[in-house]
């Protein structure tokens, strides 16, 4: 049991889908507000298997077991097989572990929504799938979990379907990242065509195809196909659009498209995937160019915000950046190690920060009558005390903070940067990077605790919302906050200008209730906490969390550790003193900026924001990118598809039509004898005979 | 005594189809082109018999003892319909009955309708059974 996990390896995937199912097909009639039963045990017990199963990989196991082929075509066998190693032990106890935590959440979150079996079934195939991408051992299956993962945010993203914003939000959201899963298709036909010719059957097995990559001269454009393929997923530049869109959906479904599921996947498919990558640095320049841009711009719109929710949606693009900043610095086999347990270690910790977050903005969303604009409140830390202090602890995780866990990971992923500056022919580039991600951990310091101080500190603000019987009408009110932030808000509105209008409206409201989230909500906060402040430290500085990835994945006897695949140095594992102290200074000073900034003097920012408008709007308005695209590829899009509709209609259709049209027209001309007299038809009928006869007389 | 030849029987028998087709084709009260229609059976029964004959073998008379049963029983049959559509418009012209045509044609009118029958006098009605008649007509008064 401890020592090999196939047994119940497909138990973990496997149970939150039987929740899921049981949820969808007994939820409407018979479970009713009991619905999340299945789901929560389905993805407990998932959550249960998945630490088995890393124990047994801790105790040296790493292997993959076929269950059953899943089907064939010509000599390609596409197996459902599942494996189990450090890497997929990681990912399976990540999105478990925080996945369960939200189901726990969602159940006092959700109370009362008419749709809450749909939304607990949903959940349940959403782990199912994400379960499935990160422990398959084969690119097919692995693709059936992303798209199963993509369908799920689908469904979950659009949940208040009845919402246009909603429902535009995961139309956005599915197409967005759908134009990344056709690269990584490519990417897998690429591995696949031009791969290994030699071994027989062909396979898409993850062993096969790294084995066989260091032949392919198609290696670079698969590569890069699978970091389209992983930027739509995880939401990086020029795809990220669909990512703060998703804000739409339930803020359980945010926390865990954000932290657990989804937006994880791509970090994870490129981890997956180094053995090929480290081949190929210029493909890993590229990765990790396009990561900093995407970190530095989430960043720097993400200040403006005034939506809670997507200053956390831009944080997590920005998290997200440095993930693949990490990846993209693998560009040479001494590094592999350092940068890619860097960026699965903040993967990890970021997951707990940002579950977090999320989950502690949800309360305070919940508890605020689905206001989230954060114009409409303030100076919450004597109302809500417990969601004040877990937020507390992840944003300054989220900070980076010294010794807190997000301190830990993102300072291995700067010196990975600038470990990758001293190798290979790319060396200024990833310097410049390096600054780059100095930059935006100040930055990110800075939004993360303006957005703290903006919600908990100053004038108690509240808005009437809160005490009004706030039922369950998420939908309007939410919808009410978005249109807020859709304005152009001037700068003076935009940080305390709302407080009259919150005031000004007088009713019978009772004032005296107690507005803090019920014990179901607080106590996943409270664990989630506790792991965004202790994780980093357990698992970092001791080099735990490394060495569990480097003995029991990328030193792994197959070929997906890179043991034969690469000439692997071993750098021994030390702290950068320097470069810590430089980050903690950093994440300080931009806390202390904002603590100047939204506490001592909030007069400032409005200034600033007067003196440079330009830039203010810029980053208010998120750069334009969402016009940009409009302009550049939806209209067009739309004016092809007119064309094909008129092509359609008038071609298509006409040529049918046509074929249509014969027929009758022959009809038309016969049509006439048909007159009912019973004596034309014999007529017709001696004639004919007649005609018979005279024509075999003749012959 | 010279035996009749062959061509005599095939003549009678095709003189009786024809006459029956022009019948058919020409009459338009219902019963007469029944009847017309068996007559052209019976000029091909009797084809089949000269056959028969002519050939030495039975399999025509049998044949032909089998379609005047069945002539039987479509004249039942078709007897009944008629008395049917009879019942339906009171009147035995199959131009009334072109119902079965293309919906967007017209009916084909005869320039020349039939003769109205004259109305028949109205059949003496019996009383009720066991039941004393309530009035008594005034012709029959002197009885």
């Amino acid at each position: 049991m401890f020592d090999d996990p196939r047994p119940y390896l497909w138990l973990i995937p496997a149970l939150p889908f039987l929740g899921a199912v049981l949820a969808a097909f007994l939820g409407p009639r018979y479970l009713k507000d009991k619905s999340h039963w299945p789901v929560l045990l389905g993805s407990v017990g998932a959550c249960f298997f998945a630490v088995l199963t890393a124990i047994s990989v801790g105790n040296g196991f790493v292997g993959a077991k076929v269950y059953y082929t899943w089907f064939s075509l010509g000599n390609l066998d596409v197996t459902f097989a599942l494996r189990a190693d450090a890497l997929t032990a990681v990912m399976l106890l990540t999105v478990t572990f925080i996945g369960s935590l939200i189901v726990i959440f969602a159940i006092g979150y959700m109370h009362g929504d008419p749709g809450y079996p749909r939304f607990f079934a949903a959940v349940g195939l959403f782990l199912a799938a994400m379960t499935l991408l990160v422990s398959a051992d084969n690119f097919i299956l692995l693709y059936a979990g992303w798209e199963g993962v993509g369908v799920c945010s689908y469904l979950l993203i659009g949940f208040w379907y009845h919402k246009p914003s909603a429902a535009a939000a995961a139309r956005k959201a599915f197409l967005v990242t759908r134009l990344g899963d056709i690269g990584l298709f490519i990417g897998i036909v690429l591995l696949w065509l031009h791969g290994p010719h030699s071994h027989s059957p062909h396979s898409l097995d993850m062993d096969t195809v790294f084995a066989g990559a260091a032949g392919n001269v198609w290696l670079g454009v698969a590569c890069f196909c699978l970091f389209v393929g992983a930027a739509g997923k995880s939401a990086q530049f020029p795809l990220h659009v669909w990512l703060p869109d998703a804000m739409e959906g339930p803020t359980p479904v945010s926390a865990l498209i954000h932290a657990a599921t989804m937006v994880t996947a791509g970090v994870y498919l490129l981890a997956r995937c180094t053995p090929l990558f480290v081949l190929v640095p210029e493909v890993q320049l590229i990765v990790a160019v396009v990561a900093a841009f995407t970190s530095l711009l989430a960043a720097l719109i993400a200040l403006t915000q005034t939506d809670l929710k997507k200053v956390m949606a831009y944080s997590t693009i920005s998290q997200l950046g440095y993930m693949f900043l990490a990846l993209g610095s693998a560009n040479h086999p001494k590094l592999v190690v350092l940068a890619v347990s860097a960026a699965i270690f903040h993967l990890f910790t970021h997951a707990f920060f940002k579950a977090l977050l999320f989950l502690a903005s949800g309360s305070v969303m919940h508890a605020m009558g689905n206001i989230i604009d954060m114009r409409r409140f303030g100076g919450l830390r004597k109302v809500l005390p417990t969601t004040h202090w877990t937020f507390l602890c992840g944003a300054a995780a989220l900070a980076g903070i010294p010794f807190l866990s997000g301190f830990w990971s993102k300072d291995d992923i700067v010196a990975a940067t600038l470990g990758a500056s001293h190798y290979g022919m790319f060396g200024s580039v990833y310097h410049g990077l390096f600054i780059i991600a100095m930059i935006t951990a100040g930055l990110t310091a800075f939004y993360t605790f303006r957005a703290y101080f903006l919600t908990f500190w100053g004038e108690t603000r509240v808005p009437d919302e809160a005490y009004m019987d706030h039922g369950h009408a998420h939908g309007d009110a939410h919808a009410d906050a978005h249109g807020h932030d859709a304005g152009h808000g001037h700068a003076a509105h935009a940080d305390h200008g709302v407080a009259a209008h919150a005031h000004g409206e007088s009713g019978p409201i009772d004032r005296s209730k107690k507005l803090e989230s019920p014990p179901m909500m607080l106590v996943p906060l409270m664990i989630l906490a506790v792991g965004a402040l202790f994780v980093g430290i357990a698992l970092g500085p001791t080099g735990l969390f490394a060495h569990f990835l480097e003995d029991h994945w990328m030193r792994g006897t197959g070929a997906t550790g890179f043991t034969g695949l690469l000439p692997f140095e071993k750098e021994a594992h030390h702290l950068h003193w320097d470069l810590m102290i430089l980050s903690g200074v950093i994440a300080l000073a931009g806390v202390g900026l904002a603590f100047f900034f939204y506490v001592k003097s909030p007069a400032v920012p409005a200034r600033i924001a007067r003196s440079a408008s330009g830039l203010y709007d810029l980053s208010r308005n998120l750069f334009y990118l969402d016009e940009i695209f409009a302009a550049l590829i939806v209209k067009p899009a739309a004016a092809l598809a007119q064309v094909m509709r008129v092509i359609d209609f008038y071609i298509v259709d006409g040529l049918v039509d046509l074929a249509g049209q014969v027929p009758t027209f022959i009809g038309f001309l016969v049509r006439p004898i048909q007159n009912g007299l019973v004596q034309f038809y014999a007529l017709l009928m001696a004639l004919g005979v007649g005609g018979f006869l005279l024509a075999i007389l003749l012959k | 005594m010279t035996p009749v030849s062959l061509e005599s029987y095939l003549l009678v028998g095709a003189a009786l189809f024809t006459l029956g087709l022009v019948g058919f084709l020409t009459r338009r009260n219902l019963i007469i082109m029944f009847l017309c229609a068996e007559m052209m059976l019976q000029g091909v029964a009797i084809n089949l018999v000269a056959f028969a004959r002519y050939r030495g073998n039975m399999g025509g008379q049998v044949l032909t003892l089998f379609i005047i049963a069945v002539a039987a029983c479509e004249a039942a049959i078709s007897l009944a319909l008629i008395l049917v559509l009879f019942k339906r418009r009171k009147s035995l012209d199959v131009s009334l009955w072109q119902d079965l045509r293309e919906p967007d044609q017209d009916p084909i009118e005869d320039e020349e309708p039939l003769p109205t029958p004259p109305r028949a006098a109205p059949l003496p009605t019996l009383p009720v059974a066991g039941r004393e008649p309530v009035s008594v007509p005034k012709e029959n008064s002197h009885v």
